[in-house]
């Protein structure tokens, strides 16, 4: 082999052959440099927010309730909680059937308006899905800042990518496995819920997470839609607000207090935690799902 | 079934009767009534047409072997007799296909009953990645043929038996299906497809993938069972469907050439296509 090329570019390395070098040390430099900056940013942010987060963290944030701009935050992180899930359990049950749909059902027109239609939805910026659901619900319906309509604005959010996420999943249910349950009698929603699902669920779950994560980070939808309280959440659907991680980050690291400072960095440490956690969970289960078949 | 060797597929040369399985017949007569006829059929995927006044029977009782070069349509035509054609967007069927006198592509066919008399074995075996209690199971639980524990139980102990697994697998049946040998994994799906007690079986090159043991105790496997199904299977093995089947049928370019018993078509063809294909002169 190197005997067979030896002659187009050595031994005398000719112009061409500098030149090829010198592109050569410049990829490469250039591909470097944007991993070091990339790599550099990732690792500061995380070490900044480790470090202050971690000063600013005690027991206390876990009991209390925000008082002002100092206390616990307690409000904050059952308030995430509950208006990410309650996002997420809007999204499912229309994004998992539009799922199935696309992915089992419909090989025609309507699959790929539904299919645009939901890169689009991908591509609204949050901020705008929240302004349509303050003016539809907040006001229009009279539900008020309240739980309910910052759940429906992350399910907004969250719904294309469970949709895709489980359409991809079950697409890659082998064939030849529906085909055998045909052939021994199964009806097309028997082969759905009996085969794809039970198999593709590993994949689906992975989808539900990442609506979850994308749930947890989200401020501006839920800025406009449930506002916020000091308070825990009572259980009432509308007109109540409720209290979620990022407020305090958006919030109060404005404030000129050392007091909102450090529960401004405990918050994002508290969501990065979440998100790094989701995103490692949902990296297992892939890995799993991908050697069972 | 310790002698599983007792009969090592032949690797090339002529097409000996010989070897011939002890309860194949390989004789002229076809073995019971017929259960499926076809006639004229005709398929169609989109616009291109792949079988051509296709005319078949199956009897009761006996093995049909189709053979023939690949893509002349052969397993087209197979799952045309259970419908599984049916899961192919733009696919379309002309003429008729009775089982015991009746158009199973006539009006207010149950689709889903078809199939569970008609059961098929596919060329690469496709157990799902359940167990392999819950692979037999299936097929019952699909068609609500078992309701207690001690049904299931003894349905998925004799449906192992009769794929000759039994022995193999009594001790692990709630180990994974994909956890077992290739060989294994085709008599499951046997098993799988037994269970739901059809009553014709439908086999797309069943032993394709498989070594020459396996090959042998799956065509044994097909000579027991044929005293209680009917058995249609496809194959590019020459030798195996001398061997097994009883009639044979020669497809050319979606076209049925001839059928005739086995023993007549491999020693006498009528037809000049069949003898060079046997012959090894194309194909
Ligand atoms: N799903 C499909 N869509 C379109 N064309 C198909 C489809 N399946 C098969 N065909 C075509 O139909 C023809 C017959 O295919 P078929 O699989 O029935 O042949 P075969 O005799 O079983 O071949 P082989 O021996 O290689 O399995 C081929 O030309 C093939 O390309
Ligand atoms: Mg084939």
């Amino acid at each position: 082999m190197a005997a067979a090329l030896a002659p187009i570019s050595f031994p005398h390395p000719g112009r061409r052959a500098l030149r090829r070098r010198l592109a050569d040390f410049l990829g490469w430099g250039l591909c470097g440099l944007a991993f070091l900056l990339l790599g550099s940013a990732t690792v500061w942010i995380l070490v900044v927010i480790f470090l202050r987060g971690m000063s600013a963290l005690h027991l206390n944030l876990l009991t209390q309730v925000t008082q002002g701009t100092a206390g616990g935050l307690l409000n904050a992180i059952e308030g995430t909680l509950v208006l990410a899930l309650g996002g997420i359990l809007l999204a499912l049950p229309p994004g998992l059937a539009t799922g199935i749909y696309l992915a089992e059902y419909d090989r025609g027109r309507l699959a790929s308006i539904i299919r645009f239609l939901a890169d689009v939805l991908v591509g609204v910026p949050s901020i705008v899905v929240g302004y349509f659901v303050y003016v539809a619900m907040v006001i229009a319906f009279g539900w008020g800042f309240s739980m309910a309509a910052g759940s429906v604005a992350l399910a907004i959010i969250g719904l294309p990518y469970i949709c895709r996420t489980s359409e991809m999943a079950i697409r890659q249910v082998p064939r030849s496995l529906r085909d055998a349950a045909f052939a021994l009698g199964a009806s097309d929603a028997r082969v759905t819920f009996t085969i794809s699902l039970p198999i593709a669920l590993p994949g689906i779950t992975t989808g539900i997470l990442l609506a979850l994560a994308i749930g947890v980070g989200e401020t501006a939808p839920l800025i406009y839609t449930a506002d916020w309280s000091n308070y825990l959440w009572t259980g009432h659907l509308t007109k109540e607000p409720i209290g979620y991680l990022t407020y305090v980050i958006y919030a109060f690291i404005t404030q000129p207090f050392e007091s909102a400072h450090a529960l401004a960095y405990a918050a994002a440490l508290l969501v990065t935690l979440f998100v790094l956690i989701i995103g490692v969970i949902s990296r297992m289960l892939l890995v799993r799902s991908s050697r069972a078949l | 079934m310790p002698n599983a060797t007792r009969n090592p597929p032949e690797t090339g040369g002529g097409i000996d009767f010989g070897a011939a399985l002890p309860g194949a017949s390989g004789n002229e007569t076809a073995a019971g009534r017929e259960r499926i006829a076809v006639r004229n059929l005709n398929f169609y995927y989109g616009s291109h047409q792949v079988l051509f006044e296709v005319q078949e029977t199956v009897h009761e009782h006996e093995i049909l072997a189709l053979i023939g070069p690949s893509g002349c349509g052969k397993s087209t035509f197979l799952r045309c007799l259970n419908r599984m054609n049916d899961t192919i967007p733009g696919s379309r069927l002309e003429g008729e296909v009775a089982l015991d006198g009746r158009n199973i592509y006539g009006p207010g066919v149950d689709v889903i009953a078809l199939r569970r008399r008609v059961g098929m074995i596919f060329q690469r075996s496709n157990p799902f990645p359940f167990t392999i209690a819950a692979n037999v199971a299936y097929g019952l639980k699909v068609n609500g043929l078992a309701r207690r524990r001690s049904e299931f139980e003894a349905v998925i102990e004799r449906s192992l038996r009769a794929a000759g697994l039994w022995d193999e697998v009594k001790d692990r049946l709630d180990k994974p299906a994909l956890s077992l040998s290739g060989g294994q994994q085709q008599r499951l799906c046997i098993a799988r497809a037994l269970a739901v007690e059809p009553e014709i079986l439908l086999m797309d090159e069943p032993a394709s993938a498989l070594d020459p043991i396996t090959t042998t105790r799956i065509e044994e496997l097909a000579i027991e069972l044929k005293a209680r199904y009917s058995i249609v299977i496809v194959t590019h093995n020459l030798q195996q469907a001398a061997r097994i089947s009883d009639r044979t049928s020669f497809f050319l370019m979606g076209r049925v050439v001839e059928t005739d018993a086995t023993r007549k078509l491999f020693t006498n063809p009528s037809r000049q296509e069949t003898e060079d294909y046997i012959t090894g002169r194309f194909g």
